[in-house]
């Protein structure tokens, strides 16, 4: 550790301006990370909390809550079936006003207030809004118009943060989500929610009911832009995790060539291989550690800047793993310089070869 | 031929051939040579006569295409390359015409570096690294860089490093080379100071008439390979 760290402060203008890029590769990182995982959460969120573990579409919609339609009769069906609780569920995107006038987008979730994924407080003709929407100014007690029927709805309560397709979402009984859907064909919900246990046969029931059956996560792929964006920001990280290797790597390669005559000096005086190699390696892993924590460390101050301004998610779990993710990157790209580090002929040490 | 028999150095029938086919020279010839304790020897000899090539062997840093090189008693030659840096490091001290000194680093450093390589303390080391300093004339020089040193005082940083273990053998290339004249006279004087009366086994390849004033024995490389022996 002795010539590691001598050398580091030797350098240090050098090591300072790696560490700055290695740095900066891991706030954007940490950044591209947070918008994804914010991206994602103001997609899917109102999914992710659904207490159910898979949804049944109808057969020929996919996963596309616009697209299938599922009657009563099948719900009730479904909920019939032995291992398994089903309810339905309706999922509409619409806008509203609020009393004081602020417009507002609205992911209308039909859910039956007596059943498992009704959130507490819901009542047959109220809503409960989410997080969002009680951002955006809207109070309990409150009554929420939908514009496009001139429904009032009043807000019968706020549940935790959740959107779909980055529109927050509220929630209101079936008869309601019926109103604001304004079909003229016969009554149908977008899905059934279920809760399966040991004994559900979900193969069966879709050959019997002639429906769709998938994980609740799968359902994810079809909310507006999701799979979009997920493509585009994985690519951004992606590439960043492919650059951060590559830079370091081109930083240690250029700085094993400059100090090949020390190396070959080290080799001489009878410096063993491994030495040389710890060596090296402890002057990456501190570099590359300590600037990727510090990009961490501004990843999360640019949340915490951004505040709620903007879908940002970068909760410490995930933090963490980008400082590893990008310091394991950066170690493996000083990894590919190793062998030039024992490669110095000591015998250049003698004589002329000077 | 063989000069001594109960040297801590001893080169027994040793061939270097550097390059191949035309090329192919053969820079050590059968050499027989040994080193005394407690000696400084002085390699002299026009470039190209092998001085360099002879340390090189000597100490470990190139294998001869036949012969032994005896250093205590152990044959060296056919050891491992770890090995034979260990034995560079544990029991062998250097000095190099240049280029000896790690940019960056404090002379005190410098010294205390050879104690790190061999997986001592440096905490421990201190005070002997301090004391090699003194030794070398540069207590008050042991917080500058290299290039806040001059040429001479670099070289002196080099034998205070290259002693501050006590090694067995000390092999010097032209330590006079990048210093003027009266920084070599006293160079010279600090190299027979380490060498006498220590048990040492010293060697040191030289063009400079003040480092030959102070050896103790003189190797002619050309001579030698004429088939003389060393005159004292």
């Amino acid at each position: 550790m002795f010539l590691a760290l001598r050398e580091l402060r030797a350098a240090r203008g050098r090591f300072a301006l790696m560490g700055a890029v290695v740095a900066l590769i891991a706030a954007l990182v940490g950044v591209v990370s947070g918008f994804t995982a914010g991206l994602g959460d103001d997609t899917v969120s109102a999914l992710r909390a659904l207490p159910a573990d898979r949804i049944a579409f109808s057969a020929h919609a996919g996963t596309d809550f616009a697209r299938s339609g599922v009657d009563p009769a099948t719900a009730a069906g479904m909920a019939a079936a032995p291992g398994v609780r089903a309810t339905p569920l309706g999922v509409t995107i619409t806008r509203g006003t609020t009393r004081r006038g602020v417009p507002v987008d609205v992911a209308a979730f039909g859910v039956d207030p007596a059943g498992f994924l009704a959130p507490r407080g819901l009542t047959g003709d109220g809503v409960v809004v989410s997080r969002g929407l009680a951002d955006d100014g809207v109070r309990v007690g409150d009554t929420l118009v939908i514009d496009r029927i001139g429904l009032r709805v009043p807000v019968v309560g706020v549940a935790g943060r959740a959107a779909y397709g980055h529109v927050p979402a509220a929630y209101v009984s079936l008869d309601t989500w019926e109103k604001i859907r304004a079909s003229s064909g016969p009554r149908e919900y977008s899905a059934v929610a279920l809760k399966t246990g040991d004994r559900a046969d979900v193969a069966a029931l879709d050959r019997r009911f002639g429906t769709r059956t998938v994980a609740r996560d799968a359902a994810f792929a079809a909310a507006p832009g999701y799979s979009g964006e997920r493509i585009t920001m994985n690519s951004i990280l992606v590439f960043l995790y492919l650059i951060a290797p590559l830079v370091v790597g081109a930083f240690f390669a250029v700085w094993t060539v400059q100090r090949t005559p020390e190396l070959a000096l080290l080799r001489a005086l009878g410096a063993a291989r491994r030495r040389l190699l710890g060596h090296t390696m402890l002057q990456a892993a501190l570099v590359v550690v300590g600037a990727s924590a510090v990009g961490g460390a501004l990843a999360a101050a640019v949340g915490a800047a951004l505040g709620s301004a903007v879908p940002f998610s970068l909760p410490p779990g995930t933090l963490l793993g980008t400082v590893a993710a990008v310091s394991v990157a950066g170690l493996a790209g000083s990894a590919l310089t190793l062998r030039r580090v024992t490669s110095p002929d000591p015998l250049t040490m003698l004589g002329a070869n000077r | 031929m063989t000069v001594r028999t109960t040297a801590d150095l001893a080169l027994e029938s040793v061939t270097v051939v550097h390059g191949t086919g035309a090329a192919r020279t053969t820079v050590l010839d059968s050499l027989d040579l040994s080193f005394s304790p407690g000696r400084l020897t002085a390699l002299v000899g026009p470039s190209g006569s092998g001085k360099s090539t002879l340390l090189a062997v000597a100490g470990a840093l190139l294998r001869p295409a036949s012969g032994r090189v005896l250093l205590g008693g152990e044959d060296v030659v056919p050891l491992s390359d770890a090995r034979r840096a260990c034995v560079r490091r544990e029991r062998i001290g250097y000095m190099f015409q240049s280029g000896n000194l790690l940019p960056g680093l404090t002379a005190l450093d410098q010294v205390l570096a050879i104690g790190h390589l061999n997986g001592r303390r440096v905490s421990g080391l201190r005070d002997a690294a301090a004391a090699a300093l003194e030794s070398v004339g540069l207590a008050h020089r042991a917080g500058h860089r290299p290039e806040q040193l001059s040429g001479g005082e670099r070289q002196r940083v080099a034998l205070a490093r290259a002693l501050v273990l006590e090694p067995a053998v000390l092999l010097v290339d032209e330590p006079t080379a990048a210093v003027d004249r009266s920084q070599a006279a006293g160079l010279a004087a600090l190299l027979g100071d380490a060498v006498r009366g220590r048990g040492r086994t010293a060697v040191v390849a030289t063009h400079d008439p003040a480092v030959v004033e102070a050896a103790d024995e003189v190797v002619d490389m050309a001579a030698l390979a004429g088939g003389q022996r060393p005159r004292p």
